[in-house]
């Protein structure tokens, strides 16, 4: 190789082209997806997110939350996500648009979280349930005590105190940090139909293995 | 064991050597400090893994960020530097000439390090990207940018103002790394930072940076080191040498579609998965390639430099079969999301850190102007980094492959799986205490060389000062 230009073009076209093909491909595939709207329920999915749902995200990055979590349901007949209660079907991109960063995740030390909000919700799970949870900490999850606050108590005690866990005369507060982590797990939920996520032949898939 | 000896001029130093001495060794040695400050987090983040409570009250160090901070350190603290001496180092050699600009590896080098020192303690307070192998927080990724583009510049320089217009598979490859980094690093950081792309789109995006990390920087810039160095210590000629230009051509141009084998099952496109898995496979042609280039480094002999490259090629073409082996979706379906993953990243990472570890062994004494101090802590180090990064890789995967079949049995708990995993996380941890050892020697080791080196020429100079004042 001698002639330097060309060289330079050629490093220049390798990057260009995946670039081209991959970001701007997938980009003008499904940059535009819009909410479905449901004539059955006369309702728009997925539904917009919450103002202090989109705070909690930025809590669940910063926290690397994804380190351990994934969000992102897996088809029927590719792995056990539906058998593990994760989501009855899987994830597709528009689940994802209101979301500023989705929280995809690559490891799996915990359980999938795509669709918590729901499993909450069936098993009863409130706000002040979680906070408790996140406040201390389980067999395989760290406690995430920075989250709260230990306030001397004045008059009476918040309503958002936790129940126990503070010496007497003191109350134990969920930071606003706390409260958005909590209102964006509650929320999320991928319970709805869609049309792309439906016709799913399970057996076919476990047999070929291609999407 | 080692064919240099303690307190000889090293054979084959060089012009090129005396201009770029000082600034490369500045690389280096911040390229060691991070190596050890990144295997140390590493380290008490493996901890954490089994043991939750581990540092869980130190907002600082909570499982999620710490995952980061080690990553960014090893990554751009201790592969970055190095990685940048190595290959402006090769560039300088091959381009037989005095290093044009030496002035602006100091300056960059010195903005590249407070960006990552930067992006650490951004991470710790929360400021991460949230984006595997790119956790650098938005401020400090400008800032890395323009550091890069200084550190690459003499590099460019070198190779534009070559005396001998043919060039050789070693430049072609250290040319690569230097040029394409900025533009793949601002392109992620547009789209990913200052104007995202939508959704999950994003995942797209930062498994393409990933890729693009690994196979237009990292990769590169330890195949340039093996091409170099090979010949120059064997004194034999690389055979083959016409399929050379193949090999790299291909590596480029289908390595970067690689990223997306991560997505399988992600709800992005079908076809970016499907792509990447059948660009795994062509890129296995690369890897023949480069394997009949070089197949004389596994037989190192005594030679310590030749000894870390011949395990980090034989790392380098594991990684590539086990990698689009089990880009299979029959096999992803039990690897994806598991320790398993982190093996392989550990795999291919390791394999140019070796490279890059036994580059240092050869650049070093020629650098600094002295040799190596000690053959005890020579092979000490090479002994404590082979047994721990075996033994981590080895470790991880067997957690992992155990974690992902039993994610597969939906009747097994969390719990149950973390109980089944724990010895070998455990086995890992061990390993990478380990490596974090080894890290600790090679530093001491350099510093105590280069020290050595500067003590001694501070000795001259002050000598020749008196005797100036006297006469």
């Amino acid at each position: 190789m001698k002639n330097g230009p060309l060289f330079f073009l050629g490093l220049f076209a390798a990057l260009g082209i995946s670039w081209a093909g991959l970001l701007i491909g997938t980009n003008a595939q499904l940059g535009g997806l819009a909410p479905h709207f449901d004539e059955n329920q006369d309702l728009a999915f997925p539904a917009q997110f919450p103002g202090v749902a989109e705070q909690g995200l930025r809590v669940y990055r910063d926290l690397g939350c994804a380190s351990c979590h994934t969000q992102q349901v897996r088809r029927p007949g590719f792995g056990t996500d539906q058998e593990r209660g994760w989501g009855e079907r899987q994830s597709v991109a528009r689940d994802y648009i209101y979301q500023s960063q989705p929280q995809l995740g690559a490891m799996r030390i915990g359980p999938d979280l795509a669709n918590y909000g729901s499993r909450a919700a069936e098993a009863g799970i409130g706000a002040p349930a979680l906070l408790a949870y996140l406040y201390n900490g389980h067999e395989g999850m760290p406690a995430y005590r920075m989250l709260f606050e230990q306030r001397k108590l004045v008059g009476e005690s918040s309503a958002k105190a936790l129940v126990g866990g503070a010496p007497e005369g003191y109350e134990l507060v969920p930071t606003p940090r706390a409260q958005a982590l909590v209102a964006y797990l509650l929320s999320l939920k991928q319970s709805y139909e869609l049309p792309e996520a439906m016709p799913y032949e399970p057996a076919e898939a476990a047999k070929g293995g291609s999407q | 064991m080692t064919t240099v000896l303690p307190n000889q001029v090293p054979a084959g130093t060089d012009d090129a050597d005396q201009t770029c001495g000082g600034p490369l060794l500045l690389l280096i040695a911040s390229g060691l400090l991070w190596l050890v400050l990144g295997g140390t987090l590493a380290l008490l983040n493996l901890i954490q893994v089994y043991t939750p409570a581990f540092l869980a009250d130190c907002a600082w160090l909570t499982y999620g960020r710490l995952q980061a901070m080690q990553e960014t350190a090893l990554l751009y603290g201790w592969a970055g530097n190095a990685g940048l001496a190595v290959a402006l180092w090769v560039l300088a050699r091959l381009g037989g000439a005095p290093l044009r600009g030496p002035n602006y590896i100091v300056a960059g080098g010195l903005f590249w390090n407070l960006g990552v020192t930067l992006a650490l303690v951004g991470i710790a307070v929360g400021d991460a990207s949230g984006h595997g192998m790119f956790q650098l927080p938005r401020y400090v990724q400008p800032f890395l940018l323009f550091a890069f583009g200084a550190i690459a510049v003499p590099g460019v320089l070198a190779w534009t103002g070559r005396r001998n217009p043919t060039t050789y598979a070693a430049q072609w490859y250290a040319v690569a790394a230097l040029f394409l980094f900025p533009w793949f690093f601002s392109v992620a950081s547009v789209m990913l930072t200052f104007a995202p792309v939508r959704g999950t789109l994003q995942a797209v995006v930062a498994t393409w940076y990933a890729q693009n990390v690994f196979s237009l920087w990292l990769a590169p810039v330890a195949i340039a080191a093996v091409y170099y160095l090979l010949p120059k210590i064997t004194g034999r000629v690389i055979p083959s040498y016409d399929f050379a230009v193949y090999g790299f051509w291909s590596l480029l141009f289908f390595g970067c579609w690689m990223g997306g084998r991560l997505l399988v099952g992600a709800p992005v496109p079908a076809w970016v998965s499907t792509m990447a898995i059948a660009n795994a496979w062509v890129v296995l042609f690369h890897h023949i390639i480069v394997f009949f280039n070089v197949r004389d480094v596994f037989r190192p002999g005594a030679n310590t430099t030749l000894k870390f490259l011949a395990l980090g090629m034989g790392a380098y073409l594991l990684s590539a079969v086990i990698d689009t082996a089990f880009s299979a979706r029959a096999l992803a379906v039990t690897t994806q999301f598991t320790h398993f993953q982190q093996a392989q990243t550990h795999l291919a990472m390791g394999a140019v850190a070796l490279i890059l570890t036994g580059a240092l062994y050869h650049m070093t004494p020629r650098l600094a102007g002295g040799n190596w101090p000690s053959v005890a802590l020579i092979r000490a180090h090479f002994m404590a980094y082979i047994i721990g990064f075996v033994l981590l890789v080895g470790s991880l995967a067997v957690a992992g492959w155990i974690q992902g079949s039993a994610l597969n049995d939906p009747s097994v708990a969390f719990t149950q799986i973390a109980a089944r995993t724990k010895v070998w996380l455990q086995l890992a941890t061990a390993a990478q205490a380990l490596l974090v050892v080894a890290h600790v020697l090679f530093a001491a080791h350099f510093f105590k060389l280069v020290g050595g080196q500067m003590a001694k020429c501070c000795a001259t100079r002050g000598i020749l000062t008196s005797e100036a004042t006297v006469s």
